[in-house]
């Protein structure tokens, strides 16, 4: 990975020359076409600040810091085989003005059970959706294949309510929050130039009071910055999918063994609770009868202990060596959006004659 | 002795009731969360059979026991004479006693002991028996309950221990002590059920051992199994 400092340096020499060639092409803008960009944040695992509800709600950290990558690639996979989005793609942040937002907090997911708290929030600051997804699965759900998420259909619910909301839109909305996410995107960078495009209505929503001339220069440079991010974006955003791709064999044999496990041990207290025993109170027989359901229901639990260090073991290199490269890379991204910043800020100065605010 | 008889589910359901609060203060369990002079137990032990208790002297001293507490009670008029009934139905009869003696020195059989532990946690694998686990993450004492009995678990000063309460009366208890130079651990487990007056004790005397300088290290995996590699531990 340590072509990612050269990349970059490649990257910044191909800003400057954007900034410096003329205006884009005619209407670049509506060649993007009306679809709307998903920004999928990585979800929150969920993890309680209190180390003994972990282990009273029965949550392996680790895992569950692989789950909040993985799942939203998951949701990106079904959003992108369904007609009608534009790109979708994971963040490792909350970037600046995605067309739509959606985020999630793992609820519960232990094999058995998912429950996922999913936000979606368009560039307006409308809330298309607020609301808890929830599926169970099976061991018989469970094919062995990591295309196969026995959770899909979670995933699915999720993307046609956003479907739902998006088709009740019309192309004029659609295109409002398009338009509505590219000022955001320039206000942040040029407040000077675009500052006083939008306004933010008392609920929060922001409300377009006039739109930038066609062709206005510091518009398309504007936008070819934005493109330039959403390539560094699309390259972090391969990393989760790289991420996905490789803990998918360990994380689904994990899921697998821990629903067999709540099933058995299910069945096993059903057995066990049910069960009369025929020893006389005291004797060797009732005493090691009972001391032995203790020891095997601690036995079992203490395997699934032993499957998530299992699970720690194979997953955690590669989980540490991918969210390295994307810490790298979104810490370039960053320090490539203040340069983008000045360098705007000069342009605008040698444009209008007037001093940028510092 | 049978006199005494109905008093004893009452003072079992008195202790059972202190053990069974999760954050019960130190005043009730004798135990806390955290401790300043929590020893360290982490490391690789096995049983010295040389310094641990003989079962059978344990077994002698527990049927004196009985039989003079069994007299006591009978001078007393509390109940009659001779303490252990062997071929008797009712409190104290052998088949009780022998059921108590032989489950103590099955729980207490372990030849190994590894543990790890840090701050928050300990971990004591066993052998042939599920581990002891114990977490320190605040200050209330952490209690497990399931369908088949009820952990505590907690420091009394550099000591360790932990406490199970079973169905049917009975409830274990292991007390882990270790000395400064760390050499050696005692692990003392007491056996306690409803049908027997006494509790019965095995202590056991591991020592530290070092397991084998080996040229590669092995890890469990989930989808490869244990993978070895070589390289130094």
């Amino acid at each position: 990975m340590h072509y990612w400092p050269s990349l970059a340096r490649t990257f910044y020499g191909f800003l400057v020359l954007c900034l410096l060639m003329g205006p884009l092409s005619a209407d670049a803008q509506e060649s993007q076409g009306a679809f709307l960009d998903v920004g999928l944040l990585v979800f929150d695992p969920g993890i309680p600040a209190d180390k003994a509800a972990r282990s009273r709600l029965g949550i392996f950290p680790e895992i569950r810091k692989s789950e909040a990558k993985y799942m939203p690639v998951i949701l990106r996979d079904v959003l992108m085989q369904q007609a009608g989005w534009g790109a979708v793609r994971v963040l490792p942040e909350l970037m600046d003005s995605p067309e739509l937002l959606v985020t999630g907090e793992i609820l519960h997911s232990d094999g058995q059970q998912l429950s996922l708290q999913i936000r979606a929030q368009d560039a307006a600051g409308v809330l298309w959706l607020d609301a808890v997804y929830e599926g169970l699965a099976t061991p018989t759900d469970y094919t062995g294949s990591p295309q196969s998420d026995p959770f899909l259909q979670v995933y699915e619910n999720i993307a046609a309510d956003l479907q739902q909301v998006r088709e009740r839109l019309g192309a004029a909305r659609t295109s409002t929050i398009r338009e509505i996410a590219l000022l955001r995107y320039a206000a942040a960078l040029a407040p000077e130039v675009f500052g006083d495009y939008l306004v933010v209505g008392e609920s929060g929503e922001y409300v377009l009071q006039r739109l930038p001339a066609r062709g206005d220069p510091m518009l398309e440079r504007i936008i070819r910055l934005r493109e330039q991010e959403y390539r560094f974006i699309d390259t972090v955003d391969e990393q989760y999918v790289n991420l996905s791709d490789a803990i998918a064999p360990a994380y689904l044999l994990w899921r697998e063994y821990s629903a067999e496990q709540a099933v058995f041990v299910g069945d096993f207290e059903d057995r066990v609770l049910g069960r009369k025993s025929r020893a006389r109170p005291g004797s060797f027989a009732a005493l090691e009868q009972t001391y032995n359901t203790y020891r095997l229901s601690r036995i079992h639990a203490q395997d699934l202990d032993e499957l998530a260090l299992g699970f720690n073991n194979e997953v955690l290199p590669t989980s540490l060596e991918i969210s390295g490269t994307v810490y790298k890379l979104s810490g370039t991204l960053e320090n490539q959006y203040g340069e983008w910043r000045d360098i705007l800020q000069q342009i605008f100065a040698l444009e209008t004659g007037l001093t940028p605010s510092p | 002795m049978n006199n005494l008889r109905p008093l004893f589910p009452i003072v079992w359901l008195l202790s059972s009731c202190l053990m069974a609060c999760s954050d019960a203060p130190r005043q009730q369990t004798g135990l806390q969360a955290r401790s300043d002079s929590a020893a360290d137990f982490s490391g690789h032990w096995e049983l010295d059979y040389g310094q641990s208790d003989n079962t059978q002297e344990r077994v002698n001293v527990l049927v004196r026991e009985l039989r003079q507490q069994a007299e006591r009670r009978s001078q007393s008029g509390q109940g009659p004479a001779g303490g252990l009934v062997i071929n008797g139905n009712g409190y104290n009869n052998g088949e009780s006693v022998s059921g108590l003696v032989r489950l103590t020195d099955m729980i207490a059989r372990t030849a190994l002991l590894e543990i790890d532990q840090d701050e928050d946690f300990i971990r004591v694998r066993r052998e042939e028996d599920s581990d002891l686990t114990c977490e320190f993450y605040d200050d209330s004492l952490r209690q497990l309950e399931t369908p088949f009995g009820s952990e505590l678990c907690g420091w009394r000063d550099h000591q360790l221990v932990f406490r199970l309460q079973l169905p049917g009366g009975l409830s274990i208890q292991h007390v882990m002590t270790t000395g400064a130079s760390r050499a050696r651990l005692q692990l003392t487990t007491t056996v306690r059920t409803d049908q027997v007056s006494m509790p019965f004790t095995i202590n056991r005397v591991y020592n530290r051992f070092l397991p084998g300088e080996r040229d590669f290290r092995c890890e469990m995996t989930l989808t490869r199994g244990r993978v070895c590699t070589t390289g130094p531990r």
